[in-house]
């Protein structure tokens, strides 16, 4: 198996604050990997960094990804390269229609791969197979981004819009949170829809529960800015029972 | 108060034209502008534009101009009505009443001394009128100083229902100065919809007056886009001129809601860059009960200028139960652009609901990242969300083709080449 993302020794900082204190991981194609941990861990940074914000700075260390710095590389130029961040809070652009954002996006990431766009009809036919897929209403197409959706909506769009731009590294950040049981389906059945022996997912959460849904290979417990531990599933039932406390103690 | 004489020349010449029953009333209006001047910055209303300048340069009366190619500005499904340079192209010139006008004495003077008739409509009771209005009026100068005044007046009766479409056009050339009224009255239960796109050219010196009465029940909803021209520079030889006194757009709107129950909506955007200074001053005067009124403004700032908008909302005494509402918003884009907004209420009864707010700000960064992080470059990305930030306004333009070429020369103006058409506008499908 390739070696998709490897990140060593990785500091970051977020106004002066120091958030990532040396941290090491390493992601295969293929893979799901899921990041657990308690609130003020550095999750949400950790997404932040691999998906290029610019007011979180690394300070020491490396993330490579598909062999070549990420460093180097803007926030948009690593969307063109496979790099898909679902957010935590997705953002209400009242007036773009989702088909507009969706249009731009995609056509940007094409031309920056050096790939023709997609003219109209390619693209209607491309974007409404996967909205059925997420078993939304077409009519949100015409729809302002997240304008007026629930926090469950905003997540299924983020689901929608990751399965649009096949991505190959998808970070999921706290995709589950604000989802009820039928959307929380809904969305792994998109998680798991992306799965292939290229591709790689890294799901940030609080929960076990989207867990029950999409099986990782992999689980890791972040605390006080560091992977403290790692092992199978079974350490996230063991986490669901036991809480972070031990843990952090540990660390 | 200097007044250049070239100004009494062309009076003149103009009044010379008119029939003789015309021409008192043509001479009294001229000596309250020649009594009176321009408005100066010392008037409270005119605090940041001043006309006075203009009164000491040479005008003449603007020149006939063979029709120009419109096709750029034509709109499908509309009936057009044309005037170049103040003359009618297919209209009757039937003489017209002159307007009242109350921004300024010496202006409205000047105004009615010199005004030829606009459209001259009246929609009769309980008619809707199937097809747009398209106003088309353009100024085409060849000779510095050259200037026109044209005249609207517009009726609806009982019951009648209108979409009226007014764009002023500035083919690229010397520099002009032009006022334009649209006198507005809307009888019981009369509806209607006024969108004034402002596409004048460099060199401009334009003032516009909207005096609008509205009656029982009746409505009236208006869109203004104001925003920098997009024209080429001037022709050469005439380029240092018209840099030098820049272009100046004023726009004054007074709407009256005169009987119970009548509802006026203004949305207006605006913005400016470079040499172009735009000045709109909106008000509503609620002067009778259970009146509405809606306030929707967006400002851009794009770059070194000055926009100006002041909104001021007036309750009489005994318009019981009036409800208005202001909203202003501004965006500002670059450094040393100005907007001056100001809120004003002046409300003489105690049984009423007036809401307002003003903001500047920023585009989100938030918002700039979560689209960067979807591939879009950030160039498009901040184009996309100043798409959204005017869209609130231009959504109430109802004519969706016109909709969609002001987005995209909006969007142009921007420079990130967004891909827009009627199937991506959002509510184009609604």
């Amino acid at each position: 198996m390739s070696q998709l993302l490897q990140i060593e020794n990785l500091h970051a900082e977020v106004a002066g604050k120091e958030i990532l204190k040396g941290l090491d991981l390493a992601v295969n194609a293929g893979e799901v990997h899921a990041i657990m941990g308690p609130n003020g861990a550095g999750k949400s940074t950790l997404s932040k960094v691999l998906a290029g914000a610019e007011d979180y700075v690394v300070t020491a260390g490396t993330i490579r990804y598909q062999g070549r710095d990420l460093a180097a590389l803007s926030a948009e130029q690593r969307a063109a390269h496979g790099i898909f961040m679902g957010f935590q809070y997705p953002v209400e652009i009242p007036g773009v229609s989702n088909m507009m954002f969706l249009k731009a996006a995609l056509n940007a990431q094409r031309k920056e791969r050096g790939e023709p766009e997609l003219d109209a009809g390619d693209f209607l036919a491309w974007v409404r197979h996967r909205v059925k897929q997420m078993k939304m209403d077409p009519a949100m197409l015409s729809r302002g981004v997240n304008q007026g959706f629930s926090g469950g909506e905003k997540k299924r769009n983020e689901i929608l819009q990751m399965l649009v731009l096949e991505p190959r590294l998808m970070v999921l950040d706290e995709t589950d949170s604000g989802l009820d049981i039928d959307a929380l389906k809904i969305v792994a059945d998109g998680i798991n829809a992306m799965r292939s022996p290229e591709r790689a997912t890294i799901l940030v959460t609080h929960y076990q529960r989207l867990l029950d849904h999409v099986q990782p290979d992999v689980v890791h417990v972040l605390a006080a800015g560091r992977i403290v531990k790692s092992g199978g599933p079974e350490l996230a039932r063991e986490l669901e029972e036991k809480g972070y406390g031990w843990l952090q103690q540990a660390a | 108060m200097t007044i250049h004489a070239s100004y009494g020349e062309a009076f003149e010449r103009f009044a010379a034209a008119l029939p003789a029953t015309e021409r008192a009333a043509r001479a009294a209006a001229f000596d309250t502008f020649a009594q009176r001047g321009l408005p100066d910055d010392g008037i409270e209303r005119w605090h940041y534009t001043n006309l006075q300048p203009f009164a000491a340069q040479p005008v003449h009366l603007a020149l006939a101009t063979a029709a120009p190619d419109l096709s750029a500005w034509r709109l499908d499904g509309c009936d057009e009505h044309v005037w170049i340079n103040g003359r009618a192209l297919n209209d009757a010139a039937a003489p017209a009443p002159l307007p009242s006008l109350d921004a300024h004495a010496g202006l409205a003077g000047l105004h009615r001394a010199f005004a030829t008739p606009g459209l001259q409509l009246t929609v009769p009771r309980d008619v809707r009128l199937d097809r747009p209005l398209h106003v088309l009026s353009v100024s085409d100068a060849r000779e510095a100083g050259e200037m026109f005044h044209l005249a609207h007046r517009i009726r609806l009766e009982r019951g009648a229902q209108a979409l009226l479409i007014v764009q002023n056009i500035g083919l690229p050339g010397a520099t002009r100065f032009s006022t334009q009224s649209l006198s507005i009255e809307l009888a019981e239960g009369a509806q209607l919809t006024l969108v004034r796109v402002q596409d004048e050219a460099r060199g401009t010196t334009h003032w516009l007056q909207t005096a609008a009465d509205v009656g029982r029940d009746a409505r009236l909803d208006v869109v203004n886009v104001d925003l920098p021209c997009e024209t080429a520079d001037p022709i050469p030889g005439e380029a240092a001129a018209a840099k030098a006194s820049g272009t100046l757009i004023r726009s004054d709107w007074r709407v009256k809601l005169a009987a119970p129950g009548a509802h006026a909506e203004l949305s207006g955007l605006f913005g400016a860059d470079g040499r172009v200074h735009l000045d709109n001053q909106y008000e509503i005067d609620h002067a009778a009960p259970h009146g509405t009124s809606r306030q929707w403004f967006r400002g851009l700032g794009f770059g070194p200028s000055q926009a100006i908008l002041n909104g001021r909302v007036v309750v009489q005494r005994g318009a019981q139960k009036t409800d208005s509402e202001q909203r202003i918003a501004n965006l500002m884009l670059a450094k040393g652009a100005e907007i001056d907004a100001k809120p004003e209420l002046e409300i003489y009864a105690d049984d009423v609901k007036c809401a307002h707010g003003a903001s500047c700000g920023q585009l989100d960064d938030a918002a700039v990242f979560y689209l960067r992080a979807r591939g879009v470059p950030e160039a498009q990305a901040r184009a996309l969300l100043i798409y959204s930030f005017i869209n609130d306004v231009l959504a109430r333009v109802p004519h969706v083709a016109l909709r969609l070429r002001l987005a995209r020369r909006i969007t142009a103006r921007l420079g990130a080449g967004l891909d827009l058409s009627e199937a991506t506008l959002s509510g184009a499908a609604a």
